[in-house]
């Protein structure tokens, strides 16, 4: 189970949030710190298994909604998110029992956990994803019948909107004007569920991975073994049924980036370090979207891709990603709730444009070489 | 006519260097230990340097100083100064207050005197929030009344509108007599967590950089040179002895800076990878257009994140020091990253010593005549090549690592272990190994320019790309001009454009870099 009792607990979630982040989801840089913070005052969150809530219990996510440089000056408020919670309560005319995290991946699984800290609520052991994604409608609670409204924007000033939409894709779309209106990044409430929507659609356990992902990787680095073999065997033991492989080992050798409609998009370039001339590329929009060895897709979404540090195995994201550096990438199954027709229909590789069906990892090949092959790595 | 003649000076951790220069000609160099009070060192390296040249002490036209005084006392929590701090944003940011994450001794140095006013401004300048000036004066007052003699400034996207942080300062200077004011909007960029930050460790060594500056002019004055200091900021640009003094933090990286701007005027390459290969380390630098690359990341200072503009530096553990071992079966081992540092010269087999070192290895390959080659004879040839080899390698890998494409560039070798290196590397169209390559981080202050920036969001519905562009260039070059270049010769050197999301359609950060020769060397300096 997870536990904060200290600032590496926190880190380990930031960094175990930010390898299913898959590329995107923002640094949680400025969530870490204001985890801390609550920590520090001896505040420390409340997280419970997804099935300990109860069926009528209204539940509710907490989320920073903008530009990530922008979070970095306007920072986060304690007011602002107790203001989100008692505008939720009183539009909903019910009280929130517990929170849960729309998405783990990147800086949006610390809010909930920071705000649990200090109202005392419950946080779920679970979110709406299982990684990152680049839409609101993207999301096994809105793909599964919950909606994202009635929902709640406050800024820091006191400025609040009540979005209620007749479907999530046009939740998304307000949502964005109203962020550029109120200076480029708020935060917000939203989907209101009761215990048994979340039971019924939520992605399950994942604070507690983000936190074994991270606390795995930095006591592999302490010991004197490959640390990517401890993060893979991890990987393939803990998710209940779910797979990790290790995809390509090598440098980056191209990055291409541009900023169209406001998304991030772009391809990375590896090349092997044995100079075998396999070419690998993964596609970015916002998040990593597919994985190519050689032309051949190995994974692709919502199965998730993470690229690390070949040292380290810090991941990186998509914004860092830099000519020169040696990386490991490694692919992820998705949880079984994203593989489904109606979850591949909103997110799978249609949606990103991608001219493929879906494919779970699983089905794409075992690896040639056991260069690639973690387990041939223990010697 | 003739030429004005200045003195470059790196204070480093270990040694002081010092170069004189007049035009493009290096005149004369010299090397000293740096000293504890800064001083006697500095004057040891310029009487050497004047006792080398024998002109006249008054035909001196100015000195330029790198030094890394200021990132070591922080780094060690020496002499550091209680700071005030007075961040504007309220009521935006109160979940991460100052110093969240900070290391606890830090914290405790520094007093943790936090004032969180109300105020601040939107990314496009504009107030959300008036300042609190009844509540800012009584925070000052408070601070005041706890003795506290330096204080920071730091506002809710405080370079979009700086005008918020000077009329707080103006508050802040009324309440509290003789204080030290570091603004925010002077030391860093975007990101206000790291901009506070840096503006706290810089008002930390307000003390600290009264005292280095009055030194470093004690030592030119008991050297009898008249002529103005200038000291190197992190970009390789001079700021005066009154700037470096209210903004120490802005030198605190000059020294990798120096080393790449003078390997590439020595060689008179604008565009290369520079490695310089020390006792214990290999630092390798990317030159693009006379200047470093600098870093996109957030940097770490003593334990304080901080997104301070540094040179992107790559070091790996690999020096003329760097112990060799060899494996149980007698092979090779490790190279590094240990080093037997300053002690080479006892240490190292070829100096006497029982360690090998890849000095050693560079010996008994007969590519380097240092020390008693007999001593290392009896090592195999096949061992040497596989060790060279290996060192070779290493170095490639980090060229690797820092270029930014696949392209080759020309690499130019500075710094004493350079001996190690025998054949050309990988990826390196040419290599060059210039003249005075040992004291290239003091050639580096001595050819430093003055610069001048622009880091800011700017909107291009209104004015349009161009617009934006020539407004931003406008803004650096003049203040390149009040900072003391030479208006006629000032030339952007860098331009980026950063597009941001969630914003206005048309929102974009811009970041220019104008520099330019000091105007009264202009006639005669040159990149």
């Amino acid at each position: 189970m997870i536990s904060f009792v200290e600032p590496a607990d926190i880190k380990d979630v930031a960094r175990g949030a930010v390898l299913l982040g898959t590329g995107g989801g923002g640094d949680p840089y400025i969530g870490e710190l204001f985890l801390q913070a609550q920590l520090e005052q001896g505040r420390a969150p409340h997280v419970i298994p997804v099935e300990a809530v109860a069926d009528d219990t209204l539940v509710i996510t907490i989320a920073g909604v903008g530009s990530p440089p922008v979070m970095l000056e306007n920072l986060v408020s304690d007011v602002t998110l107790l203001q989100i919670l008692a505008r939720m309560e009183s539009h909903l005319g019910r009280k929130v029992g517990a929170l849960i995290s729309a998405e783990i991946g990147g800086v949006n699984s610390m809010f909930p956990l920071a705000l649990s800290a200090i109202t005392g609520l419950p946080v779920l052991d679970g979110d709406g994803i299982g990684r990152a994604v680049p839409r609101t409608e993207m999301c096994t609670f809105s793909i599964y019948g919950c909606s994202a409204t009635p929902g709640v924007v406050i800024d820091e000033l006191g400025n609040t909107v009540v979005i209620e939409t007749v479907n999530d894709v046009t939740a998304e779309n307000v949502l964005r004007a109203v962020t550029v209106a109120l200076g480029a990044h708020v935060f917000g409430g939203f989907f209101p569920m009761t215990g048994a929507q979340v039971k019924r659609t939520a992605v399950r356990d994942t604070l507690t991975l983000s936190q074994h992902i991270g606390r795995c990787i930095r006591t592999a680095r302490e010991g004197d073994g490959d640390v990517f073999y401890d993060l893979l065997a991890f990987l393939n033991t803990s998710r209940k049924g779910g797979v990790a492989r290790l995809l390509f080992d090598g440098k980056i050798v191209d990055v291409t980036r541009e900023t169209r409609n406001g998304w991030h998009w772009g391809r990375v370039t590896l090349a092997a370090l044995n100079d075998s001339g396999d070419v690998f590329t993964v596609d970015i929009q916002n998040e990593f979207t597919v994985a190519r060895l050689n032309g051949r897709t190995v994974t692709v979404v919502p199965d998730l891709i993470s690229i690390l540090d070949r040292e380290s195995a810090e991941p990186i994201t998509a914004e860092r990603l830099a000519y020169g550096q040696r990386v490991k990438v490694i692919g992820l199954s998705a949880d079984p709730l994203l593989r489904t027709p109606e979850a591949l229909a909103v997110m799978g590789p249609r949606a990103f444009g991608l001219d493929e069906d879906f494919r779970p990892i699983e089905s794409l090949g075992e690896w040639r070489s056991a260069d690639y092959n973690p387990t041939a790595q223990k010697v | 006519m003739t030429q004005a003649v200045r003195i470059g000076i790196d204070v480093g951790g270990t040694n002081t260097d010092g170069v004189l220069m007049s035009g493009k000609d290096v005149l004369t160099s010299a090397k000293t230990a740096t000293t504890q009070d800064v001083r006697s060192g500095v004057v040891d390296v310029v009487t050497r340097l004047m006792d080398g040249w024998k002109g006249a002490r008054a035909d001196i036209s100015a000195v330029m100083i790198g030094t890394t005084q200021f990132v070591n006392a922080f780094v060690e929590r020496r002499n550091l100064e209680p700071v005030a701090i007075f961040r504007i944003a309220l009521p935006k940011g109160r979940g991460v207050p100052p110093m969240a994450g900070w290391p606890r001794d830090l914290v405790q140095a520094l007093g943790g005197h936090i004032y969180m006013i109300r105020g601040g401004a939107y990314y496009t300048g504009v107030e959300y929030a008036p300042l609190d000036e009844a509540g800012l004066r009584a925070a000052a007052l408070d601070a005041h009344s706890k003795k506290i003699r330096s204080a920071i400034i730091c506002a809710t996207f405080a370079s979009m509108c700086p005008q918020l942080e000077a009329r707080a300062a103006a508050i802040v200077a009324a309440a509290i007599p003789g204080v030290r004011i570091t603004l925010s909007a002077e030391v860093g960029g975007l990101g206000l967590i790291d901009r506070e930050n840096a503006s706290i460790v810089n008002a930390s060594l307000a003390l600290l950089s009264t005292r280095v500056v009055g030194s470093l002019q004690q030592a030119l004055r008991d050297a009898e040179i008249q002529a103005p200091v200038y000291l190197s900021q992190n970009d390789g640009t001079l700021i005066t002895t009154d700037v470096a003094e209210r903004l120490p933090i802005l030198t605190c990286s000059a020294g990798p800076t120096n080393s790449i701007r003078g390997a590439a005027f020595l060689t008179g390459v604008q565009d290369a990878i520079v490695a310089d290969i020390g006792g214990t380390t290999t630092d390798i630098g990317f030159l693009s257009k006379g200047f470093p690359r600098e870093t996109t990341a957030a940097n770490n200072i003593g334990g304080v994140r901080t997104n301070l503009r540094m040179p992107d530096v790559l070091s790996i553990g690999l020096g003329g020091g760097s112990i060799v071992r060899l494996a149980d079966d007698g092979s090779l081992g490790s190279i590094g990253p240990d080093s037997v540092g300053f002690r080479l010269r006892e240490q190292a087999r070829v100096f006497g010593g029982a360690t090998l070192t890849a000095t050693d290895i560079a010996v008994a390959a007969g590519q380097a005549r240092i020390g008693n080659a007999q001593r290392v004879a009896g090592l195999s040839p096949v061992f040497v090549a596989a060790a060279l080899e290996k060192m070779h390698l290493k170095i490639e890998d980090a060229i690797d690592q820092v270029k930014t494409s696949a392209k080759l560039m020309p690499l130019i070798l500075v710094g004493g272990g350079h001996v190690l290196v025998s054949r050309s590397l990988r990826g390196a169209s040419e290599m060059l190994h210039p003249r005075h390559a040992e004291v290239a981080n003091a050639v580096g202050a001595a050819i430093a320019l003055v610069s001048g920036r622009v880091e800011r969001m700017y909107d291009l519905n209104s004015q349009g790309r161009e617009g934006a562009l020539n407004e931003a260039k406008r803004e650096a070059i003049s203040a390149a001009v009040a900072a003391g270049a030479d208006a006629g010769s000032v030339e952007i050197v860098d331009v980026q454009e950063m597009p941001m999301t969630h914003m206005r359609a048309g929102s974009v950060q811009i970041r220019i870099r104008a520099a330019g020769p000091l105007a009264s060397l202009a006639a005669e300096t040159s990149r």
